[in-house]
Protein backbone atom coordinates (compact mmCIF):
# COMPACT_ATOMS: atom_id res chain seq x y z
CA UNK A 1 0.00 0.00 0.00
CA UNK A 2 1.97 2.95 -1.24
CA UNK A 3 -0.11 5.50 0.61
CA UNK A 4 0.40 3.75 3.93
CA UNK A 5 3.94 5.07 4.06
CA UNK A 6 4.56 8.31 5.92
CA UNK A 7 5.48 11.30 3.80
CA UNK A 8 8.97 12.70 4.28
CA UNK A 9 9.53 13.75 7.88
CA UNK A 10 10.51 17.37 8.43
CA UNK A 11 10.28 18.08 12.13
CA UNK A 12 10.10 21.70 13.24
CA UNK A 13 13.48 22.84 14.49
CA UNK A 14 12.14 24.63 17.56
CA UNK A 15 9.28 24.25 19.99
CA UNK A 16 7.45 21.10 21.00
CA UNK A 17 8.74 18.19 18.98
CA UNK A 18 6.37 15.82 17.20
CA UNK A 19 5.26 12.42 18.49
CA UNK A 20 8.02 9.82 18.66
CA UNK A 21 5.74 7.29 16.99
CA UNK A 22 6.23 3.83 18.47
CA UNK A 23 9.50 4.72 20.23
CA UNK A 24 10.53 4.76 23.88
CA UNK A 25 9.19 3.22 27.09
CA UNK A 26 7.18 6.05 28.58
CA UNK A 27 3.90 4.33 27.67
CA UNK A 28 4.69 1.33 29.84
CA UNK A 29 6.12 3.41 32.70
CA UNK A 30 3.22 5.83 32.71
CA UNK A 31 0.55 3.15 32.55
CA UNK A 32 2.35 1.26 35.32
CA UNK A 33 2.23 4.43 37.39
CA UNK A 34 -1.50 4.75 36.77
CA UNK A 35 -2.19 1.09 37.54
CA UNK A 36 0.03 0.96 40.63
CA UNK A 37 -2.07 3.74 42.16
CA UNK A 38 -5.12 1.44 42.03
CA UNK A 39 -3.49 -1.92 42.72
CA UNK A 40 -1.62 -2.50 44.88
CA UNK A 41 -1.39 0.96 46.49
CA UNK A 42 -5.08 1.91 46.44
CA UNK A 43 -6.09 -1.56 47.56
CA UNK A 44 -3.62 -1.36 50.42
CA UNK A 45 -4.88 2.09 51.36
CA UNK A 46 -8.40 0.73 51.75
CA UNK A 47 -7.12 -2.26 53.74
CA UNK A 48 -5.05 0.04 55.96
CA UNK A 49 -8.01 2.31 56.68
CA UNK A 50 -10.27 -0.64 57.45
CA UNK A 51 -7.60 -2.18 59.73
CA UNK A 52 -7.08 1.06 61.58
CA UNK A 53 -10.81 1.35 62.10
CA UNK A 54 -10.32 -1.50 64.60
CA UNK A 55 -8.76 1.12 66.88
CA UNK A 56 -12.30 2.22 67.68
CA UNK A 57 -12.74 -1.10 69.48
CA UNK A 58 -9.76 -0.42 71.70
CA UNK A 59 -6.12 -1.42 72.20
CA UNK A 60 -6.79 -5.16 72.34
CA UNK A 61 -8.77 -5.35 69.12
CA UNK A 62 -6.16 -3.12 67.48
CA UNK A 63 -3.36 -5.39 68.66
CA UNK A 64 -5.24 -8.43 67.35
CA UNK A 65 -5.50 -6.78 63.93
CA UNK A 66 -1.79 -5.91 63.89
CA UNK A 67 -0.91 -9.44 64.94
CA UNK A 68 -3.19 -10.96 62.30
CA UNK A 69 -1.62 -8.89 59.51
CA UNK A 70 1.90 -9.68 60.64
CA UNK A 71 1.08 -13.38 60.75
CA UNK A 72 0.22 -13.50 57.03
CA UNK A 73 2.44 -15.91 55.11
CA UNK A 74 5.44 -14.20 53.48
CA UNK A 75 4.37 -10.98 55.15
CA UNK A 76 7.74 -9.25 54.73
CA UNK A 77 7.85 -10.18 51.04
CA UNK A 78 4.26 -8.98 50.63
CA UNK A 79 5.10 -5.76 52.42
CA UNK A 80 7.98 -4.94 50.10
CA UNK A 81 6.51 -6.08 46.79
CA UNK A 82 2.98 -4.81 47.29
CA UNK A 83 3.49 -1.77 49.46
CA UNK A 84 6.93 -0.18 49.73
CA UNK A 85 8.29 -0.68 46.23
CA UNK A 86 5.08 0.28 44.38
CA UNK A 87 4.71 3.31 46.67
CA UNK A 88 8.25 4.44 45.95
CA UNK A 89 7.75 3.96 42.23
CA UNK A 90 4.41 5.77 42.21
CA UNK A 91 5.82 8.66 44.25
CA UNK A 92 9.04 9.16 42.32
CA UNK A 93 7.52 8.73 38.88
CA UNK A 94 4.67 10.96 40.02
CA UNK A 95 7.11 13.74 40.85
CA UNK A 96 8.69 13.28 37.44
CA UNK A 97 5.25 13.67 35.84
CA UNK A 98 4.59 16.78 37.90
CA UNK A 99 7.83 18.48 36.93
CA UNK A 100 7.21 17.90 33.25
CA UNK A 101 3.71 19.43 33.26
CA UNK A 102 3.31 23.19 32.88
CA UNK A 103 0.26 24.17 34.87
CA UNK A 104 -1.78 27.05 33.44
CA UNK A 105 -4.67 27.14 35.87
CA UNK A 106 -4.08 30.88 36.37
CA UNK A 107 -5.11 31.50 32.77
CA UNK A 108 -7.63 28.69 32.42
CA UNK A 109 -9.28 28.32 35.83
CA UNK A 110 -11.55 25.44 34.89
CA UNK A 111 -12.66 22.60 37.17
CA UNK A 112 -10.67 19.84 35.47
CA UNK A 113 -7.60 22.04 35.40
CA UNK A 114 -7.90 22.69 39.15
CA UNK A 115 -8.23 18.98 39.77
CA UNK A 116 -5.09 18.43 37.68
CA UNK A 117 -3.19 20.76 40.01
CA UNK A 118 -4.84 19.34 43.14
CA UNK A 119 -3.85 15.81 42.11
CA UNK A 120 -0.21 16.91 42.14
CA UNK A 121 -0.31 18.76 45.47
CA UNK A 122 -2.30 16.08 47.27
CA UNK A 123 0.15 13.52 45.94
CA UNK A 124 3.01 15.58 47.33
CA UNK A 125 1.38 15.87 50.76
CA UNK A 126 0.66 12.14 50.75
CA UNK A 127 4.28 11.38 49.80
CA UNK A 128 5.78 13.49 52.59
CA UNK A 129 3.29 12.17 55.10
CA UNK A 130 3.69 8.52 54.14
CA UNK A 131 7.47 8.88 54.28
CA UNK A 132 7.43 10.10 57.86
CA UNK A 133 4.58 7.75 58.84
CA UNK A 134 6.39 4.65 57.57
CA UNK A 135 9.63 5.76 59.16
CA UNK A 136 8.17 6.66 62.55
CA UNK A 137 5.66 3.83 62.86
CA UNK A 138 7.25 0.96 60.98
CA UNK A 139 11.03 1.42 61.04
CA UNK A 140 11.79 3.30 64.25
CA UNK A 141 10.75 2.98 67.89
CA UNK A 142 9.14 -0.24 69.14
CA UNK A 143 9.00 -2.76 66.30
CA UNK A 144 5.31 -3.51 65.90
CA UNK A 145 5.62 -6.78 63.96
CA UNK A 146 7.31 -8.25 67.06
CA UNK A 147 5.21 -6.30 69.57
CA UNK A 148 1.68 -5.98 68.17
CA UNK A 149 0.50 -5.23 71.69
CA UNK A 150 2.36 -1.93 71.65
CA UNK A 151 0.64 -0.65 68.51
CA UNK A 152 -2.12 1.39 70.11
CA UNK A 153 0.20 3.04 72.60
CA UNK A 154 2.75 3.89 69.92
CA UNK A 155 0.19 5.64 67.73
CA UNK A 156 -1.37 7.35 70.74
CA UNK A 157 2.01 8.76 71.79
CA UNK A 158 2.60 10.02 68.27
CA UNK A 159 -0.78 11.73 68.09
CA UNK A 160 -0.41 13.35 71.51
CA UNK A 161 1.47 16.12 69.71
CA UNK A 162 -1.23 18.44 68.31
CA UNK A 163 0.95 19.37 65.31
CA UNK A 164 1.36 15.74 64.37
CA UNK A 165 -2.37 15.19 64.88
CA UNK A 166 -3.17 18.07 62.52
CA UNK A 167 -0.65 16.73 60.02
CA UNK A 168 -2.32 13.29 60.16
CA UNK A 169 -5.77 14.81 59.61
CA UNK A 170 -4.61 16.89 56.64
CA UNK A 171 -2.71 13.97 55.17
CA UNK A 172 -5.73 11.66 55.50
CA UNK A 173 -7.85 14.13 53.56
CA UNK A 174 -5.17 14.72 50.92
CA UNK A 175 -4.48 11.02 50.46
CA UNK A 176 -8.16 10.12 50.14
CA UNK A 177 -8.63 12.96 47.65
CA UNK A 178 -5.66 11.75 45.64
CA UNK A 179 -6.94 8.18 45.64
CA UNK A 180 -10.57 9.01 44.87
CA UNK A 181 -9.70 11.33 41.99
CA UNK A 182 -7.06 8.82 40.94
CA UNK A 183 -9.78 6.19 40.51
CA UNK A 184 -11.77 8.67 38.44
CA UNK A 185 -8.72 9.48 36.29
CA UNK A 186 -7.93 5.82 35.90
CA UNK A 187 -11.40 5.01 34.57
CA UNK A 188 -11.27 8.00 32.23
CA UNK A 189 -7.80 7.28 30.85
CA UNK A 190 -8.19 3.54 30.49
CA UNK A 191 -11.45 3.96 28.60
CA UNK A 192 -13.72 2.53 31.29
CA UNK A 193 -15.83 5.71 31.37
CA UNK A 194 -15.49 7.29 27.90
CA UNK A 195 -18.84 9.09 27.81
CA UNK A 196 -19.54 12.41 29.51
CA UNK A 197 -22.43 10.93 31.45
CA UNK A 198 -20.44 7.92 32.55
CA UNK A 199 -17.65 10.19 33.75
CA UNK A 200 -20.09 12.37 35.66
CA UNK A 201 -21.61 9.33 37.39
CA UNK A 202 -18.15 8.02 38.14
CA UNK A 203 -17.44 11.41 39.67
CA UNK A 204 -20.25 10.88 42.19
CA UNK A 205 -19.06 7.36 42.94
CA UNK A 206 -15.49 8.55 43.53
CA UNK A 207 -16.64 11.48 45.65
CA UNK A 208 -18.63 9.06 47.82
CA UNK A 209 -15.61 6.76 48.04
CA UNK A 210 -13.36 9.62 49.07
CA UNK A 211 -15.77 10.95 51.68
CA UNK A 212 -16.29 7.47 53.13
CA UNK A 213 -12.55 6.93 53.42
CA UNK A 214 -12.01 10.32 55.04
CA UNK A 215 -14.78 9.52 57.53
CA UNK A 216 -13.19 6.16 58.37
CA UNK A 217 -9.74 7.71 58.65
CA UNK A 218 -10.73 10.63 60.84
CA UNK A 219 -12.83 8.51 63.17
CA UNK A 220 -9.90 6.12 63.62
CA UNK A 221 -7.78 9.14 64.59
CA UNK A 222 -10.41 10.03 67.16
CA UNK A 223 -10.11 6.60 68.77
CA UNK A 224 -6.52 7.46 69.74
CA UNK A 225 -7.06 10.99 70.98
CA UNK A 226 -10.66 10.89 72.24
CA UNK A 227 -11.71 10.09 75.81
CA UNK A 228 -12.33 6.35 75.33
CA UNK A 229 -8.88 4.82 75.58
CA UNK A 230 -6.81 7.38 77.41
CA UNK A 231 -3.43 6.10 78.62
CA UNK A 232 -3.47 2.81 76.75
CA UNK A 233 -0.97 0.26 78.13
CA UNK A 234 2.55 0.51 76.65
CA UNK A 235 2.44 -3.14 75.61
CA UNK A 236 0.16 -6.15 75.85
CA UNK A 237 1.40 -9.70 76.37
CA UNK A 238 0.47 -12.30 73.72
CA UNK A 239 -1.90 -13.85 76.27
CA UNK A 240 -3.64 -10.54 76.84
CA UNK A 241 -4.09 -10.06 73.10
CA UNK A 242 -5.46 -13.59 72.71
CA UNK A 243 -7.76 -13.48 75.71
CA UNK A 244 -8.89 -9.99 74.95
CA UNK A 245 -8.13 -8.51 78.40
CA UNK A 246 -6.41 -5.23 78.91
CA UNK A 247 -4.25 -4.13 81.83
CA UNK A 248 -5.50 -0.61 81.29
CA UNK A 249 -6.56 1.00 84.55
CA UNK A 250 -10.28 0.63 83.91
CA UNK A 251 -11.23 3.06 81.12
CA UNK A 252 -13.19 5.98 82.49
CA UNK A 253 -15.85 6.02 79.78
CA UNK A 254 -17.13 2.84 78.24
CA UNK A 255 -16.68 3.14 74.46
CA UNK A 256 -19.85 2.66 72.45
CA UNK A 257 -18.07 0.25 70.12
CA UNK A 258 -16.95 -2.31 72.72
CA UNK A 259 -19.58 -4.88 73.48
CA UNK B 1 -19.23 64.13 22.06
CA UNK B 2 -16.09 62.08 21.95
CA UNK B 3 -16.07 59.37 19.34
CA UNK B 4 -16.26 55.85 20.78
CA UNK B 5 -12.98 53.99 20.26
CA UNK B 6 -11.46 50.58 20.84
CA UNK B 7 -8.00 50.17 22.38
CA UNK B 8 -5.58 47.40 21.51
CA UNK B 9 -2.31 46.20 22.97
CA UNK B 10 -0.36 43.88 20.75
CA UNK B 11 2.67 41.80 21.66
CA UNK B 12 5.09 42.05 18.75
CA UNK B 13 8.33 40.53 17.69
CA UNK B 14 9.85 41.29 14.29
CA UNK B 15 11.38 37.82 14.00
CA UNK B 16 11.90 34.56 15.92
CA UNK B 17 14.78 35.97 17.96
CA UNK B 18 13.88 39.65 17.97
CA UNK B 19 13.07 41.61 21.12
CA UNK B 20 9.47 41.70 22.35
CA UNK B 21 7.63 45.02 22.22
CA UNK B 22 4.05 45.91 23.10
CA UNK B 23 2.43 48.33 20.65
CA UNK B 24 -0.76 50.20 21.50
CA UNK B 25 -3.38 51.07 18.92
CA UNK B 26 -6.72 52.82 18.98
CA UNK B 27 -9.46 52.45 16.38
CA UNK B 28 -12.86 54.12 15.95
CA UNK B 29 -15.60 51.76 17.11
CA UNK B 30 -18.13 50.38 14.69
CA UNK B 31 -20.68 47.68 15.27
CA UNK B 32 -19.79 44.05 14.52
CA UNK B 33 -16.03 44.53 14.45
CA UNK B 34 -13.89 41.57 15.44
CA UNK B 35 -10.20 41.04 16.13
CA UNK B 36 -9.25 40.19 12.54
CA UNK B 37 -11.19 43.11 11.06
CA UNK B 38 -9.41 45.34 13.58
CA UNK B 39 -6.01 43.99 12.60
CA UNK B 40 -6.87 44.76 9.00
CA UNK B 41 -7.83 48.30 9.89
CA UNK B 42 -4.56 48.71 11.75
CA UNK B 43 -2.73 47.41 8.67
CA UNK B 44 -4.43 50.10 6.58
CA UNK B 45 -2.90 52.74 8.82
CA UNK B 46 -0.24 51.24 11.05
CA UNK B 47 0.24 54.04 13.55
CA UNK B 48 0.45 53.50 17.29
CA UNK B 49 -1.45 55.63 19.81
CA UNK B 50 1.58 57.85 20.32
CA UNK B 51 1.57 58.63 16.61
CA UNK B 52 4.57 56.46 15.78
CA UNK B 53 4.43 54.86 12.31
CA UNK B 54 5.05 51.12 12.47
CA UNK B 55 4.76 48.02 10.29
CA UNK B 56 1.43 46.26 9.85
CA UNK B 57 0.95 43.46 12.37
CA UNK B 58 1.72 40.03 10.97
CA UNK B 59 -0.95 37.41 11.68
CA UNK B 60 -2.54 34.36 10.07
CA UNK B 61 -6.10 34.28 8.85
CA UNK B 62 -8.00 33.08 5.88
CA UNK B 63 -11.66 32.08 5.99
CA UNK B 64 -12.91 34.72 8.47
CA UNK B 65 -15.69 32.34 9.52
CA UNK B 66 -13.99 29.97 11.96
CA UNK B 67 -13.50 27.07 9.60
CA UNK B 68 -9.90 27.31 8.43
CA UNK B 69 -8.23 27.26 11.83
CA UNK B 70 -5.46 29.69 10.99
CA UNK B 71 -6.28 32.70 13.18
CA UNK B 72 -5.80 31.20 16.67
CA UNK B 73 -4.12 33.62 19.08
CA UNK B 74 -4.18 34.56 22.74
CA UNK B 75 -6.85 37.23 23.22
CA UNK B 76 -7.10 38.76 26.68
CA UNK B 77 -5.19 35.84 28.10
CA UNK B 78 -7.22 33.08 26.46
CA UNK B 79 -6.43 31.14 23.30
CA UNK B 80 -9.25 31.51 20.79
CA UNK B 81 -10.05 32.19 17.16
CA UNK B 82 -9.55 35.85 16.31
CA UNK B 83 -12.08 35.98 13.47
CA UNK B 84 -14.94 34.98 15.76
CA UNK B 85 -13.79 37.16 18.66
CA UNK B 86 -16.24 40.05 18.55
CA UNK B 87 -14.98 43.29 20.03
CA UNK B 88 -18.38 43.82 21.66
CA UNK B 89 -17.73 40.79 23.85
CA UNK B 90 -14.17 41.69 24.82
CA UNK B 91 -12.82 43.70 27.69
CA UNK B 92 -10.66 46.68 26.73
CA UNK B 93 -7.87 47.23 26.06
CA UNK B 94 -7.97 44.12 23.88
CA UNK B 95 -4.68 42.34 24.48
CA UNK B 96 -3.38 40.28 21.58
CA UNK B 97 -0.53 37.81 21.94
CA UNK B 98 0.71 34.98 19.75
CA UNK B 99 0.09 31.39 20.87
CA UNK B 100 2.67 30.62 23.55
CA UNK B 101 3.56 27.00 22.81
CA UNK B 102 4.68 27.36 19.21
CA UNK B 103 7.77 28.96 17.68
CA UNK B 104 7.18 32.60 16.75
CA UNK B 105 7.49 33.55 13.12
CA UNK B 106 6.65 37.21 13.53
CA UNK B 107 4.19 39.23 15.67
CA UNK B 108 1.06 37.09 16.01
CA UNK B 109 2.21 34.46 13.51
CA UNK B 110 3.47 31.14 14.86
CA UNK B 111 4.74 27.94 13.30
CA UNK B 112 2.21 25.21 14.03
CA UNK B 113 3.68 22.58 11.74
CA UNK B 114 4.07 20.20 14.71
CA UNK B 115 0.36 19.37 14.38
CA UNK B 116 0.70 18.52 10.71
CA UNK B 117 3.76 16.44 11.54
CA UNK B 118 1.85 14.60 14.29
CA UNK B 119 -1.04 13.88 11.93
CA UNK B 120 1.45 12.37 9.49
CA UNK B 121 3.03 10.26 12.19
CA UNK B 122 -0.27 8.68 13.14
CA UNK B 123 -1.26 8.27 9.47
CA UNK B 124 -4.40 10.32 9.83
CA UNK B 125 -5.76 9.50 6.41
CA UNK B 126 -7.68 6.85 4.46
CA UNK B 127 -5.13 4.93 2.40
CA UNK B 128 -6.40 5.00 -1.18
CA UNK B 129 -4.10 5.78 -4.06
CA UNK B 130 -6.83 6.12 -6.68
CA UNK B 131 -4.95 4.16 -9.35
CA UNK B 132 -7.87 1.86 -10.03
CA UNK B 133 -11.60 1.84 -9.52
CA UNK B 134 -12.53 0.20 -6.23
CA UNK B 135 -16.24 0.49 -6.82
CA UNK B 136 -18.49 2.16 -4.30
CA UNK B 137 -17.09 2.53 -0.80
CA UNK B 138 -18.21 0.45 2.15
CA UNK B 139 -21.38 1.45 3.94
CA UNK B 140 -21.00 3.55 7.04
CA UNK B 141 -23.77 3.00 9.57
CA UNK B 142 -25.66 6.14 10.53
CA UNK B 143 -24.68 5.62 14.17
CA UNK B 144 -21.02 5.68 13.18
CA UNK B 145 -21.60 8.73 10.98
CA UNK B 146 -23.11 10.51 13.95
CA UNK B 147 -20.03 9.73 15.99
CA UNK B 148 -17.59 10.62 13.24
CA UNK B 149 -19.04 13.89 12.07
CA UNK B 150 -18.13 15.89 15.19
CA UNK B 151 -14.58 14.53 14.97
CA UNK B 152 -14.31 15.56 11.34
CA UNK B 153 -15.02 19.19 12.29
CA UNK B 154 -11.47 19.73 13.59
CA UNK B 155 -9.94 22.80 11.95
CA UNK B 156 -6.36 22.14 13.14
CA UNK B 157 -6.26 25.41 15.02
CA UNK B 158 -4.00 23.90 17.77
CA UNK B 159 -5.95 25.61 20.55
CA UNK B 160 -6.43 22.27 22.32
CA UNK B 161 -2.63 21.92 22.39
CA UNK B 162 -2.00 25.51 23.45
CA UNK B 163 -4.25 25.18 26.52
CA UNK B 164 -2.99 21.72 27.53
CA UNK B 165 -0.62 21.72 30.54
CA UNK B 166 0.94 18.52 29.23
CA UNK B 167 1.70 19.90 25.75
CA UNK B 168 5.20 21.31 26.19
CA UNK B 169 8.79 20.76 25.23
CA UNK B 170 9.58 18.31 28.00
CA UNK B 171 6.72 15.89 27.32
CA UNK B 172 6.48 16.30 23.54
CA UNK B 173 2.82 15.34 23.97
CA UNK B 174 1.01 14.76 20.71
CA UNK B 175 -2.09 16.71 21.81
CA UNK B 176 -5.83 16.09 21.70
CA UNK B 177 -6.46 16.96 18.05
CA UNK B 178 -4.26 14.17 16.72
CA UNK B 179 -5.79 11.61 19.09
CA UNK B 180 -9.27 12.65 17.93
CA UNK B 181 -8.21 12.15 14.30
CA UNK B 182 -6.89 8.69 15.16
CA UNK B 183 -10.35 7.84 16.43
CA UNK B 184 -11.97 9.28 13.31
CA UNK B 185 -9.80 7.32 10.89
CA UNK B 186 -9.86 4.13 12.95
CA UNK B 187 -13.64 4.18 12.70
CA UNK B 188 -13.62 4.59 8.96
CA UNK B 189 -14.29 1.24 7.23
CA UNK B 190 -11.36 1.71 4.86
CA UNK B 191 -9.22 3.87 7.14
CA UNK B 192 -9.19 1.21 9.83
CA UNK B 193 -6.77 -0.90 7.83
CA UNK B 194 -4.10 1.26 9.50
CA UNK B 195 -5.66 1.02 12.95
CA UNK B 196 -2.85 -1.01 14.55
CA UNK B 197 -0.19 1.27 13.11
CA UNK B 198 -1.95 4.32 14.51
CA UNK B 199 -2.31 2.75 17.94
CA UNK B 200 1.35 1.73 17.92
CA UNK B 201 2.34 5.26 16.98
CA UNK B 202 0.38 6.62 19.94
CA UNK B 203 2.30 4.32 22.31
CA UNK B 204 5.52 6.15 21.53
CA UNK B 205 7.12 8.84 23.67
CA UNK B 206 4.83 11.86 23.70
CA UNK B 207 1.91 9.54 22.99
CA UNK B 208 -1.52 9.25 24.57
CA UNK B 209 -0.07 8.29 27.97
CA UNK B 210 1.08 11.88 28.50
CA UNK B 211 -2.53 13.05 28.82
CA UNK B 212 -3.13 14.27 32.37
CA UNK B 213 -6.87 14.65 31.83
CA UNK B 214 -6.99 18.30 32.84
CA UNK B 215 -9.75 18.54 30.19
CA UNK B 216 -8.80 22.02 29.04
CA UNK B 217 -8.86 20.85 25.42
CA UNK B 218 -12.55 20.10 25.42
CA UNK B 219 -13.32 23.40 27.17
CA UNK B 220 -11.35 25.49 24.71
CA UNK B 221 -11.96 23.74 21.37
CA UNK B 222 -13.80 26.24 19.14
CA UNK B 223 -15.45 23.42 17.21
CA UNK B 224 -16.62 21.51 20.31
CA UNK B 225 -14.93 18.26 19.41
CA UNK B 226 -15.62 15.50 21.96
CA UNK B 227 -11.92 15.36 22.76
CA UNK B 228 -12.01 13.82 26.24
CA UNK B 229 -14.24 11.08 24.89
CA UNK B 230 -11.82 10.42 22.02
CA UNK B 231 -8.86 10.28 24.41
CA UNK B 232 -10.72 7.83 26.63
CA UNK B 233 -11.77 5.58 23.72
CA UNK B 234 -8.35 5.61 22.10
CA UNK B 235 -6.73 5.16 25.52
CA UNK B 236 -8.63 1.89 25.84
CA UNK B 237 -7.78 0.80 22.29
CA UNK B 238 -4.09 1.49 22.85
CA UNK B 239 -4.06 -0.52 26.09
CA UNK B 240 -5.88 -3.44 24.46
CA UNK B 241 -3.42 -3.28 21.57
CA UNK B 242 -0.45 -3.31 23.94
CA UNK B 243 -1.82 -6.36 25.77
CA UNK B 244 -2.40 -8.08 22.41
CA UNK B 245 1.17 -7.27 21.42
CA UNK B 246 2.40 -8.86 24.63
CA UNK B 247 0.94 -12.22 23.62
CA UNK B 248 1.21 -12.16 19.86
CA UNK B 249 4.52 -10.56 18.97
S1 LIG C 1 -9.58 19.58 18.21
FE1 LIG C 1 -10.57 21.60 18.39
S2 LIG C 1 -9.04 22.86 19.44
FE2 LIG C 1 -7.96 21.06 18.68
S3 LIG C 1 -7.14 21.63 16.70
FE3 LIG C 1 -9.13 20.68 16.31
S4 LIG C 1 -10.62 22.36 16.30
FE4 LIG C 1 -8.74 23.16 17.22
S1 LIG D 1 -9.74 33.06 9.75
FE1 LIG D 1 -10.31 30.98 9.46
S2 LIG D 1 -10.73 30.39 11.49
FE2 LIG D 1 -10.38 32.48 11.74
Amino acid sequence: MATAVSPAVTPPTRGVQPLQAGEGHSFLLRRLHSLSGIVPIGAFLVEHFVSNFEALKGPVAYAQQVRFLNALPFVRVLEWTFIFLPLLYHAIYGLYIWFRGKSNVVYYPWAGNWMYVAQRWTGMIAFIYIGQHVWRQRFSGVSLPEHPGAAFHKVQMELSNPWILAFYAIAIIATCWHFAYGVWLFSAKWGITPGDKARRKMGYVCAALGIALVAIGLSSLYAFVGPWYKNAPADLTPAQITNGESTSSAPSNEPPASK
Amino acid sequence: MAERTVKFEVKRQSGPDAAVVWDKFELPYHPGMNVISSLREIAANPTTVDGKATTPIAYDSNCLEEVCGSCAMVINGKARMACSALIDNLEQPVKLQPLTKFPIVRDLMVDRSVLFENLKRVKAWVPLDGTYDLGSGPRILPQVQEENYPLSRCISCTICMEVCPQFNESTGFVGAATIAQVKLFNQHPTGKVLKEERLHALMGDGGIQECGYAQNCVQACPKQLPLTRAISDIGRDVIIQSVKDLFTT
